[in-house]
């Protein structure tokens, strides 16, 4: 009798998603539509945005999944509910973009509106919240990625979208976001490794002179601390003097203003997560442990490498997901200084109050480092469960 | 703290406070990087009222940050709660992927150019580590001092008040501080969407193509930020002084 | 005087205390001994309430516990546990004022109230009133934590595994020194140990547990002549009895006439000490000596070793 009102009682967080799709649904337009893509637009509530039998099925549906938030508290369960809510409103709008666009006009743009981004939202946390209870392991949390990729991409490649504003705004540069694509990545990850690999050598050699690894710490610290774009303008002048004066440098396409700047700064900042990471990796062997390897003899140089480092790859790599994250995010500044990156796409929109232009350059930014956080953290667990 | 690095912290801040006042007075070591006559030293605006307005914005908005990020912190750590908590971590670590430049540039979209827009995107983001230190702040007070201070017959506002929040504040500030750089960092890109800052020198220097511009407008906000980092810090150290000796005493 | 009736305990389907009655005396020392996860502790936390009882009630100078507002019947109850959970951001003399501060003392009576209470517990209220527990010895720290939990002057004290983090040479000097205190001020201490010494060193009367059963409450010597279950009998340990049982007299209760040879012992010794003394001596008696110093007869190895027996 009590089990059985526990799991069919109310649910507290449960009722806070019920009630935000509760607004989603009837106090929030689903789509925005608008005559061109700078104009103000006009809303539409759900049942306005699709066919009859489009909208009745998505409110039913999305109204199921509140009941199951609010009463249900089964993590599989909620779950499955999420994904399904999930999987029918991304169609769903795409599906009413087409329904809405009068038949052959080019200029009209539609876009998710507050009610979209809120069910999402509602079924997003739900899912969150569901998949934070279940605890999965690291290789199903992977799969889990993969899936949710796989979804997007059939998305994207099903043509459902194609009359979305943000998919209008990627059609008419195809080819520049993918070369920005690239150059964002190149920026985020060639910095990585760079960072790591002066970072790696550093972390070892101040773990093995105390005093240098203050020394180098405080110096990091006290770059990790100066704003990127303040970065950016410090390293422009000793760039553009180097340019101006060095042909060598100038040939090798470092420029003041550009991808170098950008680039050095970026590996500036991933270096402190780095060496700090390396350094606190190698200390953290307990202290008896260390004694005992003394105590039969093995060299400085023999406990670094039989004992100390391969206990530390799961603290390097923690650092290595802070770099990785904090790069694919910075990266979009880079664009300020003309580094190119999906923050082309960002500081355009933002100049022309154009949001969907925005979000083509925001979206990326953010999934590409969602899904580097899912992946490292995966790496790392799977890191610590192997070493003893 | 040991004599010369405070020699060095006032010698920045004397510096600092000179250049935003007196930029004049440091054409000359600009000069050099100015080409067809333009000007060295900013000149669109005061550097002294592009400071005040950039402090005041991360200010306010760090205010108001900590105020919501320590209510809510506080609640999903109480029973009434704790069925929030799980789902709490997963987003400030999912809120953390989120660059700031994003939640910037969405922002604008939907209020408009100006104050308005950083000041949201200063706010949400700020909110993340000053939460995430709460939660790791009330939740590291050792069960046995929380089960003293209930045997002594607190009530749950008393146990609160006089003894988790005075053993969380050290971690608090620390999220408080990280949350200020962040803020320094993002209002200075705020300067984009027209938000009133330091920003504002390095952009019309881009635009202009004054390298002299860019440096200035670049170590003024750098040196801003690392001193504020490390008044914060120092602030930080004094709190934690006598709890932090504690906390290597107490296992 | 502090009466436990049928308590209980349960979480969902374990049961962690079972139908546990006893009673303890105004002024006495009562100690709570059993292995681990006998429901010692669960036991003495249904006293100030810090665990809900599912059954039973507790009354304390014939008061239901439960009619009293929780916080305000923690206030008269003093509670010490192992660490003894000193506020770290507070120093020793704002640690122990904390009670009287709850309850709204006015300054001057806290300060000399903190100011007695160090001077009792051996702490010079000039050295360590300013002081933070971290920077106490341990042995300091628990008189820190007993003198916190007798501020507000209660007439019970509750300690869980109060000496369990000292070193044993510490622990014997605070084991008496709570003894001390305890028979000056008259307060009703329930004591929580695992540690059988401890319980038969401090205990008036002790309660064996065993599996959230309550197995027997009697005194020292009862528990060692007539133990109730082979689990008390084996706790006490069977080697030990004579030598537990010795400890617990004193010199005075194995008195004959007559003289003997050697360094006299004191009528307040007690009689394992005497033996001690006997055997290291070689002697078969020594004299026997009262407070002021006047011998009063004798004791000997053959009378000693009587009263070490199961039935005297």
């Amino acid at each position: 009798m009590s089990s059985l009102r526990s799991s069919l009682s109310l649910d507290r967080l449960g009722s806070v998603i019920a009630v935000l799709i509760g607004a989603a649904l009837f106090a929030s337009p689903f789509v925005i539509y608008r005559a061109n893509r700078i104009v103000a637009g006009e809303g539409r509530m759900l049942a306005d945005a699709l066919p009859p039998s489009g909208s009745v099925g998505v409110m039913v549906l999305a109204l199921a999944v509140a009941g199951c938030a609010a009463l249900v508290r089964a993590p599989l369960i909620r779950l499955a509910a999420a994904s399904i809510g999930l999987c029918a409103i991304f169609p769903a709008v795409g599906w009413s973009a087409g329904f809405i666009t009068p038949p052959g006009n080019t200029f009209a743009r539609v876009s998710p509106a507050l009610g979209f981004w809120l069910l999402a939202l509602a079924f997003a946390l739900l899912a969150a919240d569901a998949l934070t209870r279940l605890r999965l392991s690291p290789w199903a949390r992977l799969a889990a990625l993969a899936v949710a990729a796989g979804a997007v991409a059939l998305l994207l490649v099903s043509g459902a979208w194609n009359d979305l504003s943000l998919l209008k705004e990627y059609a008419g540069r195809a080819d520049t976001f993918w070369r920005e694509a690239r150059q964002h990545l190149w920026l985020a990850f060639g910095s990585m490794a760079a960072a790591c690999l002066v970072g790696l050598p550093l972390g070892i050699l101040g773990h093995r002179v105390p005093r240098l690894r203050n020394a180098i710490l405080q110096v990091l610290n006290v770059v990790q601390t100066v704003p990127s774009i303040a970065l950016f303008g410090i390293l422009i002048a000793p760039l553009g003097y180097l340019a101006a004066h060095v042909p060598l440098a100038a040939a090798l396409g470092i420029r003041g203003i550009g991808a170098a700047p950008a680039f050095i700064a970026l590996f500036l900042y991933s270096l402190l997560p780095v060496v700090a990471n390396t350094v606190t990796g190698l200390r953290q062997v307990p202290a008896a442990v260390i004694d005992a390897a003394r105590g039969m003899g093995l060299s400085a140089r023999q406990r670094l490498w039989q004992v100390e480092l391969p206990l530390a790859p799961p603290v390097i790599l923690t650092g290595i997901r802070i770099v990785l994250v904090q790069n694919l995010g910075l990266a979009t500044v880079a664009a300020l200084i003309g580094g190119g990156g999906f923050g082309t796409f960002v500081f355009q929109g933002i100049g022309q109050t154009a949001i969907d232009l925005v979000l083509l350059g925001a979206i990326p930014t953010v999934a590409l480092s969602f899904a580097a956080a899912i992946i490292l953290d995966a790496i790392i667990d799977l890191t610590r469960r192997g070493s003893p | 703290m040991s004599a010369p690095s405070l020699l060095w912290r006032g010698a920045a801040l004397v510096l600092l406070l000179l250049f935003i006042t007196a930029p004049q007075l440091f054409a000359f070591a600009f000069e050099p990087l100015t080409v067809n006559g333009a000007p060295a030293i900013y000149n669109q605006g005061s550097l002294l009222s592009l400071t005040l307005s950039h402090l005041r914005i991360v200010f306010l908005a760090t205010l108001a940050s900590t105020i919501l990020a320590l209510g809510l912190g506080i609640f999903v750590t109480r029973p009434s709660g704790r069925e929030f908590l799980p789902l709490s971590r997963s987003l400030v670590n999912i809120g953390q992927t989120f660059p700031p430049v994003a939640v910037l540039a969405i922002a604008v979209p939907l209020v408009g150019f100006g104050e308005k827009p950083t000041f949201i995107a200063l706010f949400l983001y700020g909110l993340l580590p000053i939460f995430e230190n709460t939660l790791t702040g009330l939740m590291e007070v050792s069960p046995q001092t929380l089960d003293a201070a209930k045997g002594m017959g607190m009530n749950p506002r008393q146990r609160l008040f006089q003894v988790e929040l005075p053993l969380a504040l050290p971690v608090i500030l620390a999220g408080i501080r990280l949350s200020v750089i962040i803020s320094l960092g993002t209002a200075t890109i705020g300067s984009t969407v027209a938000a009133k800052g330091l920003g504002e020198v390095i952009i019309a220097g881009l635009q202009s193509n004054n390298v002299a511009f860019v440096l200035q407008g670049g170590l003024v906000v750098a040196l801003l930020a690392v001193l504020i980092h490390d008044g914060l810090g120092m602030a930080e150290r004094r709190v934690s002084a006598k709890l932090g000796r504690a906390a290597d005493e107490v296992s | 005087m502090i009466e436990i009736e049928h308590l209980s305990k349960r979480y969902a389907e374990t049961i962690v205390v079972d139908d546990v009655s006893l009673r303890m005396d105004e002024g006495t020392i009562t100690v709570v001994v059993g292995t681990s996860g006998a429901g010692k502790s669960t036991l003495l936390r249904m006293i100030n309430r810090l665990v809900e009882p599912s059954e039973g009630r507790v009354l304390i100078d014939g008061q239901d516990t439960m009619a009293i507002p929780e916080d305000q019947l923690r206030h008269r109850i003093g509670y010490v546990i192992q660490g003894y959970g000193l506020f770290p951001h507070r120093n020793v003399a704002e640690n122990i004022a904390t009670v009287p501060r709850l309850l709204g003392w006015d300054k001057r009576q806290i300060a000399a109230r903190v100011d007695e209470l160090l001077d009792l517990f051996q702490l010079d209220p000039a050295e360590f009133a300013n002081k933070f527990p971290h920077e106490l010895s341990g042995g300091q720290q628990q008189r820190v934590g007993v003198a916190r939990a007798l501020a507000a002057k209660p007439a019970v004290l509750l300690m869980d595994e109060p000496f369990g983090a000292l070193d044993p040479v510490i622990r014997s000097k605070a084991q008496d020194d709570l003894v001390a205190i305890q028979r000056r001020l008259g307060t009703t201490v329930v004591l929580v140990t695992h540690d059988m010494n401890e319980a038969f060193q401090l205990g008036d009367r002790i309660a064996v547990m065993d599996q959230a059963r309550l197995l027997q409450y009697a005194t020292p010597a009862e528990l060692l002549t007539r133990p109730a279950e082979a689990f008390v009998e084996q706790l006490v340990g069977t080697a030990e009895r004579p030598f537990r049982l010795l400890s617990l007299l004193k010199v005075r209760e194995a008195i004959e006439p007559g003289p003997a040879e050697g360094e006299p012992v004191s009528v307040t010794d007690t009689l394992r000490d005497a033996l001690s003394r006997l055997i290291w001596t070689g002697r078969e008696a020594l004299p026997v000596a009262d407070a002021s110093g006047a011998l009063v007869g004798r004791v000997s190895v053959k009378g000693i070793v009587a009263h070490g027996r199961s039935a005297p």
